[in-house]
């Protein structure tokens, strides 16, 4: 008797996923080189970590999808990839950028509040330890547990230091949902998928939607 | 205005004052017109000299004056589109 086709080669699945990495990815790296001008021009901060998100959230999800191909591939073509080469190469590279990713954009709101030196330090050093964490624990989920906590804490962080001065703003929101839609995009590509297929494609479509919002917003700006 | 903020707007001033002068002026009356402190002043200028926003050059008599590179030309020209893109993303 055939097998069924594993899940994330099934063309159903495959094929939304290849064009989503690809236009979300494309996005992210524009976003980052469009902005390039502004930022040489004024070493301004704030852009410096804006556009940094966008590249880090970008490499991040070029590897989420290979690390999603190569995942599945194992278990459809029989190939054993050992666990330690799959944490090293993945979890990894994976775990730093999107953390990473997600500290950028936080910090793009709060730099003016802190040392920046000391913030940036500390940023790369949480980064270094969930990193290390999930890599010991040599699982991905580990990763998204943790980036969900640090996304937590770090909605908490803004909430606070924005509740005097009332700058709760539609864009802060924006930031928070594309670091909540990134740790969504990991649960998708987990093996044992939580969400139903219609999910998973909203989920998609609503972080295209959420780049494409991004992308329009600095092209009134970026010529 | 937060101070980061007044610094794009304090090099803004200082590349508006060289360039209403023709693209060239002595440093101590560009020193005057920027309103800002001696200190300040030297703060500011060895940084738009850094970032290659201005040069100096000297006349056949050895004075010195300031001009704008293009990069400082692009950064007048772009100064309230970056502006608005740092309003608009809250940076």
């Amino acid at each position: 008797m055939a097998m069924p086709p594993p899940h994330f080669l099934d063309p159903m699945i495959f094929v939304p996923e290849i064009l989503f990495t690809v236009i979300a990815v494309v996005f992210c790296f524009v976003i980052y080189f469009r902005t390039k001008e502004s930022y040489e021009l004024t070493k301004y901060e704030g852009i410096r970590y804006f556009r940094g998100a966008f590249l880090f959230f970008g490499l991040s999800y070029l590897l989420r999808f290979v690390f999603g191909l190569l995942r599945f591939s194992t278990i459809a073509f029989d190939v054993i990839i050992p666990r330690q080469m799959f944490a090293f190469l993945f979890i990894l590279p994976l775990g730093y950028f999107s953390t990473v990713g997600i500290l950028y954009l936080i910090f793009g709101s709060v730099w003016k509040k802190f040392n920046n030196k000391k913030m940036l330090l500390i940023g790369h050093l949480a980064a270094v330890l969930l990193t290390i964490i999930s890599f010991v624990t040599r699982s991905p989920r580990t990763l998204l547990w943790l980036q969900t906590a640090l996304l937590v804490l770090a909605v908490v962080l803004v909430f606070f230091l924005h509740k005097k001065d009332k700058k709760i703003t539609g864009m802060k929101l924006l930031y928070i949902l594309v670091s909540m839609l990134w740790l969504i995009n990991m649960w998708i590509i987990d093996e044992r998928r939580p969400f139903p297929f219609e999910v998973e494609i909203v989920f998609r479509a609503v972080s295209l939607v959420v780049f494409i919002i991004i992308y329009h917003k600095i092209s009134k700006w970026v010529r | 205005m937060n101070r980061k903020r007044d610094r794009l707007g304090v090099i803004h001033a200082i590349l508006r004052i060289v360039n209403d002068h023709h693209n060239s002026i002595k440093p101590t009356p560009l020193l005057r017109k920027s309103n800002l402190s001696s200190s300040s002043f030297a703060e500011y200028y060895s940084e738009l000299i850094s970032k290659e926003l201005v040069k100096e050059i000297k006349d056949e008599k050895g004075n010195k004056y300031v001009t704008l590179t293009d990069k400082g030309f692009k950064y007048l020209e772009k100064y309230k589109l970056i502006l608005g893109f740092i309003d608009e993303f809250e940076l």
